[in-house]
């Protein structure tokens, strides 16, 4: 409280004072009886405690009401002197009234006050919530937030807004008159993730700050961090739809593109064989023709598996799902693979008990044929590959096996072998043997499944074994 | 009927590959003709004796279903069907409405040539006393009709009725690939549609009697997502 609004108070007081010792004189000439006189000094507390703001002096002009009365309007005149006693009932009733009703009409002030100072709190942030919104970019927000509180403080307030990596990002706020040697008080914006910014506010208007100011600063500087987090989230779900988008573009064009070939691939493969049964073994041009469909073969693969991937990838491909023997297709996939290649023996173990499995049996035996061209691919004839599969009760899963005595997957690959395109680092350089999608299509198939695959290089031996998982039971989700 | 006399159908709109089949037929001397659309074939097989149909399910001017529909109101000829990879369910619904098997693209021509011998041998078989055999024999498997045994390896085996008419139901359609449609309506009747999971245990409790390793079937081949095949050796 300052000097001056002391003065402004205390002149209040003196002159309702002095009001109330006029009126009781006209009263006490005029013949009225000293009570109304008494109302008239109650009146005045009342009035000093609502206008001048504080218990202090309604506490003062209760006392002093009391004596005023006792010297001016009691007999003997002019004296603190009473003669009658009953007087001393009236003075010691009036103070407690005046007293009382001091302390009541300060704090019923005092509450109007706190409710005015809330009620503007709420309108300016509701006012500064409904600008956030409409910001167009972060340097807005800032912007808009350095003014609200600069308005506020009735300073200079300036914003640093970081950028995703939580670097400063340079804000127009901080253009003029920052002052190096100036002393800030540095608040900072907390997002959900980050630290989003920095609201940097003159010292010597911290100072000043009084409870409610820091209230509100806290309160505004929480929208601020909740309109830059909604704007970085739209932000991002905007990138992550665009990013969809051409994904999914990419998709299209990819599986436009395979499907056109296929057709022609399918003729040249057909016209090949024709052509090398038209040829003698021995002939020179035999090996070339030769090459030319084994050519025309592993373009055709790729471009099945470009499409079989694509279709699964985009979450286009409809799995039919029934209760399949896992003996049926484990046998389907054995019978393709032998027949293509009849020099190898592949050993097979099923359970004695039949296994029906919840899966789209085409995809899963695909998923079997490719592992085993890979297996076939990288074991000799004479080697072990074998098939096995098993009931996991404790999962309540079909455990699927592909197992091989071959060269193994090198450690480098073992992490990547799933990806797309990936074919081994360790490969010789003329070995064109990986179409680098057949392990990423068992992948993306068993996972549309909701089951899991991994591949290892078993301890007990050479060789590599490929382990997938399918679901005995088929979730809500998975039938989503 | 030699089958080597046989003339062959092919209706195929791809040119490449209506000629590679021409080239294979030729190489086998199987008498063919070709036609590149439904309205085609249909005028084919209006004018001339075809004994057997290939069918490209992927024609551009005409559904082949309705083909094979309109084929089936007037003729028993043995239709074979081809389709791409993705096409399973016209697969499985052309052989429902009676056509006798399946080709996925690419083929071989070993693998067309085998497929057709099949059929021809299924169709003459139909068209002569085969039906009335009563002991029928694939490699070490023997059923006999009249007495209801079933012998493998020479050994009498026991087999529950219901096995007993699955295996009966495969002897007589020797060689053909029956949908799982079609076994669910001959064994369990019309009622029974859908119940493909009786059918697979069906199936496994047969092929563990028949089969040295049920996973890995000498007699009866799985077609994943179509149905069974007894083969024809």
């Amino acid at each position: 409280m300052n000097l001056k609004s002391i003065a402004y108070r205390l002149a209040i007081t003196l002159a309702l004072l002095i009001a109330a010792f006029v009126i009781g004189y006209l009263f006490r000439t005029l013949g009225l009886p000293e009570t109304n006189i008494v109302i008239v000094y109650l009146l005045t507390v009342l009035l000093t405690a609502r206008f001048s703001h504080g218990y202090v002096f309604g506490f003062l002009a209760s006392l002093f009401s009391a004596f005023a009365f006792n010297f001016f309007f009691t007999e003997p005149y002019f004296s603190l002197a009473i003669n009658t006693p009953s007087y001393i009932i009236t003075f010691i009733i009036m103070t407690i009234a005046a007293l009382i009703t001091s302390a009541l009409t300060t704090h019923a002030n005092r509450n109007a006050i706190k409710a005015r100072e809330k009620e503007a709190e709420t309108k300016a942030l509701y006012t500064l919530t409904n600008r956030l919104t409409e910001a167009a970019d972060i340097s807005d927000i800032a912007g808009i937030a350095t003014g609200a509180i600069s308005e506020m403080m009735n300073c200079k307030a300036e914003c640093l807004c970081f950028d995703r990596q939580g670097k400063p990002e340079p804000a127009e706020d901080l253009r003029a008159g920052y002052n190096i040697g100036a002393e800030f008080h540095d608040w900072p914006v907390h997002g959900r993730e980050a630290t989003l910014g920095i609201i940097r506010i003159p010292k010597d208007a911290v100072k000043t700050m009084n409870e409610s100011q820091t209230r509100m600063l806290r309160a505004v500087i929480e929208s601020i961090a909740l309109a830059m987090d909604r704007f970085r989230s739209a932000e991002q779900q905007q990138k992550f739809n665009e990013d969809i988008a051409q994904e999914r573009y990419r998709g299209n064009l990819l599986r436009a593109i395979s499907h056109d070939l296929r057709t022609p691939l399918a003729g040249m493969m057909g016209t090949a064989e024709m052509l090398l049964n038209m040829t003698d073994k021995d002939d020179q041009r035999y090996p070339l023709m030769e090459g030319m469909h084994k050519d025309a073969n592993w373009l055709h693969s790729l471009v099945e598996n470009i499409l079989s991937l694509t279709r699964l990838q985009d979450g286009k491909l409809a799995l039919y799902k029934q209760e399949e023997a896992a003996e049926e297709v484990v046998g389907a996939a054995i019978r393709y693979i032998s027949r293509r290649w009849p020099e190898y023996e592949i050993s097979v173990n099923v359970p004695e008990e039949l296994l029906l499995v919840p899966m789209d049996a085409k995809l899963i035996g695909q998923v079997l044929i490719n592992l085993l061209d890979n297996a076939v691919k990288h074991t000799a004839p004479q080697d072990e590959i074998n098939v096995s599969v098993a009931k996991d009760t404790d999962n309540n899963c079909a455990v699927f096996s592909v197992r091989d005595r071959g060269e193994g997957i090198a450690d480098c690959d073992l992490p990547n072998i799933f990806q797309v395109f990936y074919t081994s680092r360790a490969k010789h350089a003329d070995a064109q043997l990986g179409i680098g999608l057949g392990l990423a299509i068992c992948e993306a198939a068993v996972k549309a499944h909701g089951g899991s695959i991994r591949a290892i290089n078993p301890a007990d031996g050479p060789g590599a074994e490929i382990t997938f998982t399918i679901p005995l039971e088929v979730t809500n989700h998975e039938s989503i | 009927m030699n089958q080597y006399n046989a003339y062959v159908l092919v209706v195929e709109d791809d040119k490449q590959i209506r000629n590679f089949i021409c080239y294979s037929l030729d190489a086998e001397g199987f008498k063919h003709i070709a036609a590149s659309s439904g309205q085609g074939a249909l005028s084919v097989l209006i004018a001339e004796p075809v004994d057997l149909m290939l069918l490209d399910l992927g024609l551009p001017d005409f559904d082949g279903m309705e083909l094979i529909r309109k084929v089936r109101q007037w003729s028993e000829m043995p239709i074979i069907v081809v389709s791409a990879r993705d096409q399973d369910k016209e697969k499985a619904a052309a052989l429902d409405l009676g056509a006798d098997d399946y080709l996925t693209k690419p083929f071989s021509a070993t693998e067309l040539l085998a497929r057709i011998r099949v059929a021809l041998r299924h169709s003459a078989r139909q068209n002569s006393g085969y039906r009335m055999q009563n002991v029928l024999q694939v490699g070490e498997l023997q059923i006999d009709l009249d007495k209801r045994l079933i012998y493998v390896e020479g050994e009498e085996t026991h087999v529950t009725p219901m096995e007993y008419n699955l295996l009966a139901l495969f002897f007589k359609n020797i060689g053909k690939v029956l949908t799982t449609k079609q076994i669910l309506k001959e064994i369990w009747g019309v009622g029974h549609g859908s119940d493909t999971q009786a059918l697979r245990a069906l199936m496994a409790g047969l092929r563990r009697k028949i089969e040295k390793n049920p996973a890995k079937p000498r007699y009866i081949l799985t077609e994943i997502g179509v149905g069974y095949r007894l083969v024809d050796e």
